[in-house]
């Protein structure tokens, strides 16, 4: 039987601290590298965050098969940011101070991202992110931050153009209360207004409400011929069911993420008609985004598993090609895998072999191609619009 | 005549919003805490409810009466076995414990039907117009259903005498036990009927929206807000501050963006508050 001793006690408190006084690298080569992953599992971007978390997960099985990374298997620590910026920070802290994670990967919403953010780069912990808004890139992170996802400049512009293709000249937006919501409009306004077309009314609204029928009935004052919504799926399920009941026919675009096929399967056919939708996409064409496919035995994955994909695969190769895990390691490294005249590589494990030759690389992801600016946006990336034909997503068009 | 629009929606908000309050309300009024654990049982009533009309095909009103029962069912049990032993601590233990306890019932429903968003199998109706006043016939069913339902438990604690046993209790609890009130009785009766009403409002809407495990949780204040504006512990009061606070926030988009709708009811709490300590109806019971 297990005795307690004084002495027993004050010998494990001597081993404890000897151990917590060694310097990272004198632990035994082999224990695992620890990467936080929080993606929102619950709340509005509960139908996003589990599959991007699955894709991540697959990346880093395949890597540790493959012997892992600097002789070091790769663990994930998961939290739920519960798409909520209190929770999200709670969670980012738990990862930062009690699992010493050197980067996060995964926010999703702009309010969560730029909530976490601050206490990533205080801490030097890396992010990378799929928020959009343009306000996330030009916080002072200090270049602990990237993000996969385009701009909402780049979104706007290219959901304003769209809407110009559909006949849209008198549009009326209506969207939730979010770091995007007066971006989007003025990059919408600054697309249509020079070609001829006008922005009518602008309503953002809160979430979480049962009905939005005032609101509704505020910005059909503008008599739109084009409804621009910009919320979550939570939210816009409850627009779409209010507009039906209002007997509005109107065409409405909406973010992808906010009619998923499972949140189009809760409404009846007839509410959704008339609905189109657009997202970043995947670059469908790539061998990155065939292997992604391949990896998590998807046939189409989006663009958010695509950029998942990514994020894990950048993460590995960085550490690799710095020899070092940490935040700072991160930031001054992954540019330097991901752009520039390296040898072309489409996978995590590919890249790793690469650089074990001694040769430099350039990452091609399942995203796009993964290049960034100063400030960690992407360059460029294209489009993915689909129509909702009686109740279900069909494609539309890549642009 | 947009005035008069933004009354009619905020009367039908008002309206389903005043069934979980009056659960709230009477729980406090009997059992002198907030029980916050009513989100999570709006959550199990939407989802019981979800449960009888997509698994079992049963109509709206056969769900709802189904919904009801399972959270008041589990109402009951999770008062006797964890509330309960907590309110010999005093308020503030119990209300905490009531927020653990409706985290660890919502996450129990998460775990049992996932976190995708869900619908009953239910048609949308067109709205009706009159003379340019629109109303959702889906609006007015749950107004008639949550009237209805107000009006038996009006009748229910003047008429019957449980019903008023549980108004002795909530009046004089010192007083009823002399008389030979099982408060044990009264207190598992109010639990039942008041956890049953918020997984009716919970459904109720449910029909309105979607159904996700936060559905309780994303209404909760709003719905602390109208029982505090009505009087905490008054059931008329929780009926007058759900109507307060569903067209005072409708009113309020006459001269604010509709993104401060919340801010309404909160600030309804703080001038009736001023002006009135116990909320507009005081905090009699009946």
């Amino acid at each position: 039987m297990l005795k307690t001793t004084r002495r027993k006690v004050l010998k494990g408190a001597a081993a404890l601290a000897t151990t917590a006084a060694l310097p990272k690298g004198a632990y035994a080569q082999g224990e695992p590298i620890k990467i936080g992953i929080l993606t929102p599992l619950t709340g509005a971007g509960g139908n996003d965050g589990p599959r991007m978390l699955k894709a991540m997960t697959a990346v880093f099985e395949e890597v540790n098969k493959q012997g892992g990374v600097l002789g070091r298997k790769i663990e994930t620590v998961v939290e739920d940011d519960q798409t909520n910026p209190e929770a999200a920070v709670r969670a980012a802290r738990k990862l930062i101070e009690v699992n010493k994670v050197p980067m996060i990967l995964g926010t999703w919403a702009s309010a969560v991202t730029a909530a976490v953010a601050p206490v990533c780069w205080e801490s030097k912990t890396f992010l990378m992110t799929v928020s959009g808004a343009d306000s996330i890139t030009l916080l002072p992170h200090q270049g602990f931050l990237i993000r996969t996802q385009p701009t909402s400049k780049l979104q706007a512009t290219a959901h304003g153009e769209f809407l110009w293709a559909q006949g849209g000249r008198k549009v009326a937006i209506i969207g939730i209360q979010a770091p995007f919501a007066m971006a989007n409009k003025e990059h919408l306004e600054a697309t249509l207004k020079p070609k001829g077309g006008e922005i009518v009314s602008h309503i953002i609204y809160e979430k979480d409400k049962p009905t939005y029928r005032s609101e509704i009935d505020q910005m059909m004052r503008g008599k739109p011929d084009y409804i621009y919504t910009n919320g979550y799926a939570p939210d816009t399920v409850v627009l779409l069911r209010d507009m039906f009941r209002a007997g509005i026919n109107l065409p409405k675009f909406a973010q992808s993420y906010a009619v998923p096929q499972p949140t189009l399967d809760t409404i009846p056919a007839e509410v959704s008609a008339n609905v189109f939708t657009g997202q970043p996409s995947a670059d469908i064409e790539s061998p990155a985004y065939k292997l992604a496919a391949a990896r998590i035995g998807e046939k189409e994955p989006d663009g958010y598993v695509s950029q998942a994909t990514d994020w894990a695969s950048l993460a590995v190769l960085t550490i690799a090609k710095a020899k070092a895990v940490s935040g700072v390691a991160m930031k001054d490294n992954v540019r330097k895998i991901c752009q520039g005249s390296g040898q072309k590589v489409y996978s995590a494990v590919e890249g790793l072999k690469v650089l074990a030759e001694g040769k430099e690389i350039n990452y091609e992801g399942a995203s796009g191609p993964c290049d960034f600016t100063d400030i960690g946006d992407i360059l460029g990336c294209r489009f993915r619009y689909m129509h909702v034909v009686k109740g279900k997503l069909e494609f539309l068009k890549l642009v | 005549m947009e005035v008069l629009q933004l009354i009619v929606n905020g009367l039908m908000a008002g309206t389903i919003l005043a069934v979980p309050a009056i659960g709230l309300t009477a729980i406090f009024a009997v059992l002198r805490f907030t029980n916050f654990a009513l989100a999570s049982h709006m959550t199990i009533g939407a989802f019981a409810g979800f449960v009888a009309n997509v698994t079992f095909g049963l109509p709206a009103v056969a769900s709802l009466a189904f919904a009801f029962l399972i959270a008041g069912l589990v109402g009951v049990i999770s008062d006797e076995l964890v509330l309960k032993p907590f309110r010999r601590s005093g308020f503030i233990t119990t209300a905490i414990g009531s927020i653990a306890l409706t985290i660890a019932l919502e996450n129990l429903v998460r775990f049992i039907f996932g976190n995708q968003l869900r619908g009953y199998d239910l048609p949308i109706q067109r709205d009706w117009s009159f003379s340019g006043i629109r109303v959702s016939p889906q609006q007015v069913e749950n107004f008639v259903v949550a009237v209805i339902v107000m009006a038996m438990l009006f009748a229910f604690l003047a008429f019957t005498r449980t019903g008023k046993s549980m108004r002795a209790v909530a009046d004089n609890p010192m007083l009823a036990a002399i008389k030979g009130i099982n408060a044990n009785v009264v207190a598992r009766l109010v639990s039942f009927v008041a956890m049953g009403l918020a997984g009716l409002g919970g459904m109720l809407i449910g029909l309105d929206t979607t159904i996700d495990p936060l559905i309780g949780f994303k209404t909760i204040l709003q719905i602390f807000a109208a029982a505090v504006v009505g009087g905490l512990g008054s059931i008329p009061g929780a009926v007058v501050g759900a109507l307060v606070v569903g067209v005072g926030e409708e009113l309020s988009l006459l001269v604010l963006s509709p993104a401060y709708r919340t801010a309404v009811g909160f600030i309804a709490i703080l001038i009736v508050l001023t002006f009135r300590p116990r909320g507009i109806l005081g905090q009699r019971a009946y």
